[in-house]
């Protein structure tokens, strides 16, 4: 008996050895997966982008005063602003989402639906905590897996995979784990840029209430629970 | 490794004893990556034979005791892989690559195992594997 547990023993370490010794290897490294993955990203970036570009505002006032916020919160947070796309699109929409090869889109209906910069400022961190935690990727890679996004990329997939892709990321939620997981982020960003969280929680709360003058509310819809999330928002604000 | 067993089993013995490993070979054709299958086809030919000879007992157990924790490995290694494929917070890592390999490399050494196994107990030999053996030794008694 007591062979056979020892033999059990022997056998269970040589097989958690020859694991621990296979993961010494960087495989992810080895078979270019991470590179892989940010070539991709990059080349999805450009092509979302180059559909939308017609559309977006560079200049002026409300641009100016997006730019303001997020360098704000990148200069905070030790983060290369000149990493973050940003991109303001004329739309009365309430909405804002990340995409690809961090390219950051902010309508001007959030700009008009916020009541002061906290406000924005807690929507934009979020959007930078979904591309800082490469939640963008990860959305893309599960829904529609690395084939499609390769054909995407080399024409293969046609026009239309375009629009579903751009379609996908402004208009459906993450996981709600990862949801929190940017929201958490969000708070920590905010609080090292001096920026206190209960303007996020205050427009999210507005926001489950649904209140009428905020016109369409596409943000919402793709954020599920606002209600749930102002309240750990203002929690973890304290 | 081979041994000498109780006693000299006949042509049938070797034959069904032999099969017992021959059926987790074959599911592993057919039932992998679901790594049920496996366990099942050689827990169905275990069930069969269960009041079959001493030899052909104790060679259905160790197939099965064999299968069975090939079936643990395989089985994080699934449900990693449909973490990895479905969910949206889990990702190709590096620990997932090395726990691919590694149930790679484990299935191959058992493959290599059984294969041999079913080779020498067909030819009457008794095969005790290393563990396994004397485990199956303390379930299966004469």
């Amino acid at each position: 008996m007591k062979k056979t547990i020892l033999q059990a023993f022997i056998l269970l370490s040589l097989a958690a050895g020859i694991y621990l010794l296979i993961s010494r290897v960087n495989w992810m490294k080895l078979f270019r997966i991470e590179k892989m993955t940010d070539a991709l990203e990059q080349k999805l970036g450009d092509m979302v982008w180059a559909g939308m570009e017609e559309q977006s505002i560079e200049e002026g006032k409300e641009y100016d005063r997006v730019d303001s916020l997020v360098t704000a919160i990148c200069k905070s947070n030790g983060f290369k602003r000149d990493k973050i796309k940003l991109h303001i699109m004329g739309d009365s929409e309430v909405n804002a989402f990340a995409l690809p090869d961090r390219h950051m889109v902010v309508h001007t209906g959030l700009i008009n639906a916020v009541h002061n910069n906290d406000e924005l400022s807690g929507v934009l961190a979020h959007e930078i905590a979904h591309m800082e935690l490469s939640h963008v990727m990860k959305k893309l890679l599960k829904q529609m897996g690395y084939t499609l996004l390769i054909s995407i990329t080399t024409g293969e997939a046609g026009g239309g995979a375009i629009k579903e892709l751009l379609g996908m990321l402004s208009s459906t939620a993450y996981d709600r784990k990862l949801e929190k997981d940017a929201d958490i982020k969000a708070i920590e960003y905010l609080k090292k840029a001096g920026i206190s969280p209960n303007g996020f929680a205050d427009f999210l709360y507005r926001l489950g209430e649904k209140d009428g003058s905020l016109g369409s509310l596409s943000w919402i819809s793709t954020h599920p629970d606002s209600k749930e999330r102002a309240k750990y928002i203002r929690e973890a604000g304290r | 490794m081979s041994s000498t067993f109780t006693y000299h089993p006949t042509e049938t013995e070797a034959e069904k004893a032999s099969n017992s490993y021959l059926m987790s070979l074959i599911a592993i054709m057919v039932g992998f990556p679901l790594p049920i299958i496996n366990l099942m086809a050689t827990l169905f030919f275990y069930i069969a034979n269960r009041k079959s000879t001493y030899f052909v007992r104790w060679h259905c157990t160790q197939a099965l005791l064999s299968q069975l924790s090939l079936f643990v490995i395989n089985s994080i290694g699934f449900w990693w892989t449909v973490s990895v494929l479905f969910k949206e917070d889990t990702q190709i890592s590096n620990p997932y690559m090395a726990y691919v390999i590694t149930v790679f490399v484990v299935n191959v050494v058992e493959l290599g195992m059984t294969i041999a196994a079913a080779i020498n107990t067909r030819k009457g030999h008794h095969v005790s594997w290393w563990f396994y053996g004397p485990l199956t030794q303390m379930m299966c008694k004469p």
